[in-house]
């Protein structure tokens, strides 16, 4: 039983308090109880109430973690034991975990059957990740798809590092004073040689757009996880999907592993795997984010197929408001790849005189040659 | 309540700033165990002025780093005066000094800059309060930075060596939760999460900072801005703005709160034009309605 009667003295019960706060994964480390016991020893532990906001104090590292905080100690120090200990651990997580996958899987793949039916490129021996590189995303089989994620965490994660080296290289800088007089001191007021420091390189804010309508169903899995990756290295990531509505989804790239991001979001919006209608989502984008999170220092990313069912002059008129905003506009279309693609999509066609760049993201190696759009900024 | 936290919060009353129980036990549990405490919370919820008002309860020096992007050590904690730093090369260039010495003497402490960190670990007769103020700003290397300031309070200067703290400064982090910190950082503070004042609270805040002010004025301005508060606005109203609203009506010469005063004066308390079309769409008057039923 957790319970203070149980210990014998302050310390114990104090200590026995730490235990029983960890094991309800708040995160409490020695200093925090040798802290607890400070405080219990400084007074605050002759009035329970003043003990409670003291401890909550030294213990919670965010507001989110009060209710667990406050649950654990009206448990451990209240006045009578009773018989029927609250259950204070739930079964949510594991079920979250379950639902998880299965959501992971539902988007990761799209219809099942007609993948089958596409008829996929059957790859096999040695060189199959070399292959798996060029499939287009919405060709690969079942049974190649925990393959693929493996590849694309890889490959992702390296071209995340070679954006960081290459940001950093360059050559011209102010002077570095300190350098320079540490350097040439011997030399009295002659500088001979002058220091430079390196340019701090300048964090670029980049806004994504990703499409999650049903026909980019097979593609979203694999750039929704092409936004993540590109998260620890443009800090200043701010992303939406849309289908018919937006949707901020900045906070669940921030916070959360990319598993469980899918799955709030799929419970957060009913839009997944729905119709498209861009214009609309860019005037709410314009409307509502666009002054907030826009500069002269961004790149606007839009990943879509193009295949729009509201008006073309909408669309293409927002387009002009979202170029005069930034520095640069890049369209990612994933039909692109497929042989003998023409942007005769409507919507596409509107689009394209009022975008930047154009390219495609249907495969990893696509997907890799991004690198020289985003470093060159 | 425990004696010593009554008594801290008259003590804090006296001095103009009104505290709940809960704020003034964190505040004395900070003083005894020397941590960092941090303050987060909306904006306008009196973050800053809390550590101004541990500063004056103490009679101490506060001494403050406002945090933003870029913000680099250079400017956080010290630079070497570099114009001095050649001026002084050049009037010794022919002296008879060795070039060890010479060095030596242009990195000393008279041509060291002293930024708010520096300064605060270097206050020679009494512990400081150290505000770092919306620390969520800055970038996450000097969060990182900070670590090791708030755990060792020594500062190391490869020219000087490492600088201990003569007495351990008071420090104060605010932040308005734009990103979340690091876990780290968050480890090493105590934490307060400093909410919207009670109907109760601010209406003894105004009359605090007013004293003068009419009392069913007080009571209606601070209900209105409560039910701002409820609504979903792009930028809801913080203590700051309730004070500055109840100034203004005052200078206006409002004897009452009614429509009129509030439709004048509404980008007091509103600094959104989306807010003010808003709250003026719904009507004053049905707000006014609904404060006082």
């Amino acid at each position: 039983m957790q319970h203070y009667n149980n210990y014998s003295g302050l310390e114990a019960s104090v200590l026995g308090f730490c235990e029983l706060c960890r094991s309800h994964e708040l995160s409490i480390g020695l200093n925090h109880s040798e802290e607890a016991l400070m405080a219990a020893q400084s007074g605050f532990i002759n009035d329970s109430k003043s003990f409670k906001i003291a401890l909550r104090s030294i213990f919670c590292s965010c507001e989110e973690e009060h209710s667990i905080f406050d649950r654990c100690f009206d448990i451990y120090w209240r006045k009578k034991r009773h018989e029927y200990m609250p259950k204070t651990r739930t079964r949510k997580q594991t079920k979250i975990i379950k639902q998880t996958k299965e959501s992971v899987v539902l988007v990761g793949s799209g219809d099942e059957e007609e993948t089958k039916k596409d008829g996929a490129r059957t790859v096999s021996g040695a060189n199959k990740m070399e292959s798996l590189r060029k499939t287009d995303f919405s060709k690969v089989q079942d049974i190649d798809h925990l393959l693929m994620d493996e590849l694309a965490e890889k490959l992702l994660l390296q071209l995340n590092h070679r954006l960081k080296r290459r940001l950093r290289a360059s050559k011209d800088g102010k002077i570095d004073f300190r350098k320079t007089i540490r350097r040439n001191l011997s030399q009295g007021d002659n500088f001979f040689e002058l220091l430079k420091k390196n340019r701090k390189f300048e964090k670029y804010r980049m806004i994504i757009l990703l499409d999650v309508s049903g026909s980019m169903d097979k593609y979203s899995f694999y750039l929704l996880k092409f936004i993540w990756t590109l998260k620890s290295n443009f800090k200043n990531i701010e992303a939406f999907v849309f289908s018919t509505k937006l949707l901020r989804i900045t906070e669940f790239i921030e916070k959360v592993q990319i598993d469980q991001a899918m799955l709030q979001m799929n419970t957060n919006s009913d839009h997944w795997s729905s119709g498209t209608v861009i214009g609309k989502c860019l005037q709410e984008f314009n409307d509502q984010y666009s002054k907030m999170v826009l500069n002269g220092r961004s790149i606007t990313v839009i990943l879509s197929d193009g295949l729009d069912t509201g008006e073309p002059e909408l669309l293409s008129e927002e387009l002009k408001k979202i170029k005069l905003r930034t520095s640069k506009v890049i369209w990612l279309n994933p039909l692109k790849g497929m042989e003998g693609y023409e942007p005769l999509a409507k919507g596409m066609k509107a689009a394209l005189p009022e975008i930047h760049t154009f390219e495609s993201a249907h495969n990893l190696e696509s997907l890799m040659e991004l690198e020289k759009y985003l470093s060159h900024v | 309540m425990l004696p010593d936290i009554s008594h801290l919060i008259k003590k804090l009353d006296s001095l103009g700033y009104v505290v709940e129980e809960e704020f003034a036990t964190i505040l004395l549990l900070m003083l005894k165990l020397k941590k960092p405490l941090l303050l987060e919370g909306p904006p306008g919820v009196g973050k800053t002025e809390a550590s101004q008002i541990i500063a004056s309860y103490l009679n101490t020096k506060l001494i403050r780093l406002q945090c933003y992007e870029g913000l680099d050590v250079n400017s956080a904690i010290y630079e070497w005066n570099y114009q001095k730093q050649l001026l002084s090369i050049k009037l010794t260039e022919s002296s008879a000094l060795s070039s060890a010495e010479k060095e030596s003497y242009i990195f000393g402490d008279e041509f060291l800059l002293k930024r708010p960190l520096l300064q605060a670990i270097t206050e020679s007769d009494k512990a400081p309060v150290l505000l770092i103020d919306e620390i969520d700003r800055a970038d996450e290397e000097f969060e990182a930075f900070l670590l090791e300031l708030l755990s060792a309070y020594q500062i190391s200067i490869p020219e000087m060596g490492t600088i201990k703290a003569n007495h351990l400064p008071i420090v104060v982090l605010t932040s308005n939760r734009t990103r979340e910190l690091s876990d780290a950082l968050k480890r090493r503070c105590l934490y307060h999460w400093v909410p919207y004042p009670e109907f109760q609270k601010e209406l003894a805040i105004i009359n605090k900072h007013l004293p003068d002010i009419n009392q069913v004025l007080a009571s209606q301005l601070v209900k209105f801005v409560q039910y701002l508060r409820s609504l979903k606005l792009d930028k809801s109203p913080g203590i700051a703005e309730s004070i500055d609203w109840a100034e203004g009506l005052i200078a206006l010469g409002a004897k009452a709160f009614t429509h009129e005063y509030i439709d004048k004066s509404l980008g007091v308390i509103l600094k959104s034009d989306k807010d003010i079309t808003n709250i003026r769409g719904q009507g004053i008057d049905s707000i006014l309605n609904e404060i006082e039923t």
